[in-house]
């Protein structure tokens, strides 16, 4: 479902150039989950930004679905409605409500009707159990609350792949519980998914497999029960040693 | 003894009371000192005043008859050829003719009076839909502009600063004069078309810039999580970016719209009777120079303020969402 060969992304800011990407290749298969752990800094989230082109990577190949992203023939936009995102800090659209916010892409880029548009989001908001809030604007909602209203407009484009940037850390501790649920039961229903977090009992319990991105590299890249007991790479140990 | 403590207002009401107070006795006593003679009530008439209208018998005849009609009266006119009779109303202290008496045509019968609206109101009306036109119009180049600066295309980028820092960088008196001296000599254009086209292009070089600072200050996660949907940039810009964007720059445009009402008073030197050339032609007949400057200036105030309140209660109507 999506292949990556030789991936780079540099930032060329002041001073000297990083190499946030630096070189890495890996392959998700379809319904697989895919938990990607690292220092801040790694480069995680930039690989993750990547896949659906939100970043204009240097140089490698993203490959999702059989659809290269650095082809010149390839429209991005066709490439992303497959690809959901959901982000640290939600961005939901504050000037619309939570329905507009889930029904507004199925209108403007799926092209479906209002009334098709509005039961499918009903649906989705039901799912990730908010539909009681579907007429209220963002502002009024936790950040719990809002990060589910975000998976909701991801998966209202009926996506193939979801990318998860660190959902939870910008979330109250009593809130982080609700959201992994969501994403949990999304990953039971075969939803190919790669997960950026800082959540181990999610990776443990729910992730196929656990990347470790250490400097732009992935350093390790094992299920979740070999990776926890006895992670092989010295960066991965002293990771671990810290977080759990 | 509480941190939090309430001081006393009044005196500080009463201060500023007594400081306006002596400001308006002072400006009574620079006119005094001036030997100027206010006449106020000159100034009503060039609101709104009664123009006389003469009428004039339609037929030659004998005024068989005359009815009063509250205040005004009807003059029934019989040609001498036994005709039907013709009628003509007048204000009745106009009248001029008595019951039998023989008129020619084109006599004068008396005079009807209405009210007509004065150079002064004219003048308001002038300079609001000339403000408000050329407002519009400067948004809409305010809005193309502000895209064009943000634009990755170098070309349309540097068009939009050029466009901008040419405007910002001019007296609008000077670019009025240059619209209408050589871009209305060249295109053959009508004052008022080069006074509003002047206007448009001063006040879209600054919306431009308001608009993009708006459309900056939106935070780039909108945009990503719009383009993230599968949405274009253009798509991103119409549903997400460019409408929160507008709501936020709402009090600086305002600003900048009631800034144009004040500067449209300069259109007035390419003879576009505005209010504030209604003023100057008025003093000319009337010699009421401090009131009609007065009068034009709290005209001004009171455009401005009105507007004030109506963005006032837009903003909190679209604060809605917040």
């Amino acid at each position: 479902m999506i292949k990556v060969n030789n991936l780079v992304k540099v930032f060329s800011g002041r001073g000297k150039p990083v190499r946030a990407v630096d070189n890495v290749s890996t392959q998700v298969s379809k319904g697989e989950v895919v938990v990607i752990i690292g220092p801040s800094g790694s480069g995680k989230s930039t690989f993750l930004r990547c896949l659906n082109g939100l970043e204009a990577f240097d140089d490698g190949q993203v490959i999702i679905d059989g659809v290269d992203l650095g082809d010149s023939k390839t429209n991005i936009n066709t490439v992303r409605r497959e690809v959901g995102m959901v982000f640290q800090h939600f961005n939901l659209f504050p000037h619309k409500t939570v329905l507009e916010n889930v029904t507004l892409a199925q209108r403007v880029v799926r092209k479906r009707k209002a009334a098709e548009a509005d039961e499918k989001a009903m649906a989705l908001l039901t799912k990730v159990g908010i539909a009681e809030k579907a007429h209220e604007y963002p502002s009024r909602l936790s950040g719990g609350q809002q990060q589910r209203v975000a998976i909701a407009r991801a998966l209202a484009m009926d996506p193939k792949v979801m990318l998860f940037d660190e959902p939870t850390s910008a979330l109250d501790p009593e809130m982080v519980g609700e959201v992994l649920d969501v994403m949990q039961q999304l990953a039971r229903e075969g939803m190919t998914m790669a997960v950026v977090t800082h959540e181990m009992g999610f990776a443990r319990e729910v992730a196929h497999r656990v990347m470790f991105m250490d400097a732009g590299k992935i350093l390790e890249d094992a299920p979740p029960m070999a990776f926890f007991t006895a992670p092989k790479e010295p960066r991965a140990q002293t990771f671990l040693k810290q977080v759990l | 003894m509480p941190l939090k403590r309430h001081p006393t207002q009044w005196p500080w009401h009463g201060l500023l009371a007594l400081i306006l107070l002596s400001l308006a006795a002072g400006l009574w006593v620079a006119t005094k000192r001036v030997n100027y003679e206010w006449r106020w009530e000159r100034v009503p008439q060039y609101f709104f005043y009664q123009a006389e209208d003469a009428q004039s018998a339609p037929v030659a005849g004998t005024i068989t008859q005359i009815r009063p009609d509250g205040a005004r009266s009807r003059v029934d006119i019989t040609p001498a050829n036994g005709d039907q009779a013709v009628s003509v109303t007048v204000e009745t202290d106009t009248l001029k003719v008595k019951v039998g008496e023989t008129v020619a045509e084109s006599n004068d019968i008396g005079a009807q009076r209405h009210w007509k609206i004065g150079p002064l109101t004219w003048g308001l009306w002038v300079t609001i839909w000339i403000s408000f036109v050329s407002g519009f119009i400067g948004l809409f180049i305010g809005l193309i502009t502000g895209l064009c600066r943000l634009s990755p295309n170098p070309t349309l980028r540097g068009l939009a600063v050029f466009y901008i820092e040419l405007i910002r960088g001019t007296p609008l008196l000077v670019q009025i004069f240059i619209f209408y001296f050589f871009i209305g000599t060249v295109l053959n254009l009508d004052r008022i078309v080069a006074g509003i086209g002047a206007l448009a292009l001063f006040v879209g070089a600054y919306t431009a810039e308001i608009i993009r600072a708006g459309i900056q200050s939106i935070a780039k996660g909108q945009s990503e999580a719009a383009r993230s949907l599968g949405m274009t940039a253009a798509q991103t810009m119409t549903h997400i970016v460019l409408p929160q964007a507008l709501k936020r720059v709402l009090p600086p445009l305002a600003g900048q719209f009631i800034s144009l009402i004040k500067d449209s008073s300069l259109v007035s030197v390419i003879a576009i009777t505005d209010l504030t050339k209604s003023g100057r032609e008025i003093i000319t007949s009337s010699f009421a120079t401090f009131e009609i400057w007065f009068t034009v200036a709290l005209l001004y105030l009171v455009v401005t303020s009105l507007l004030s309140q109506l963005l006032f209660w837009l903003e909190r109507r679209f604060a809605r969402s917040d």
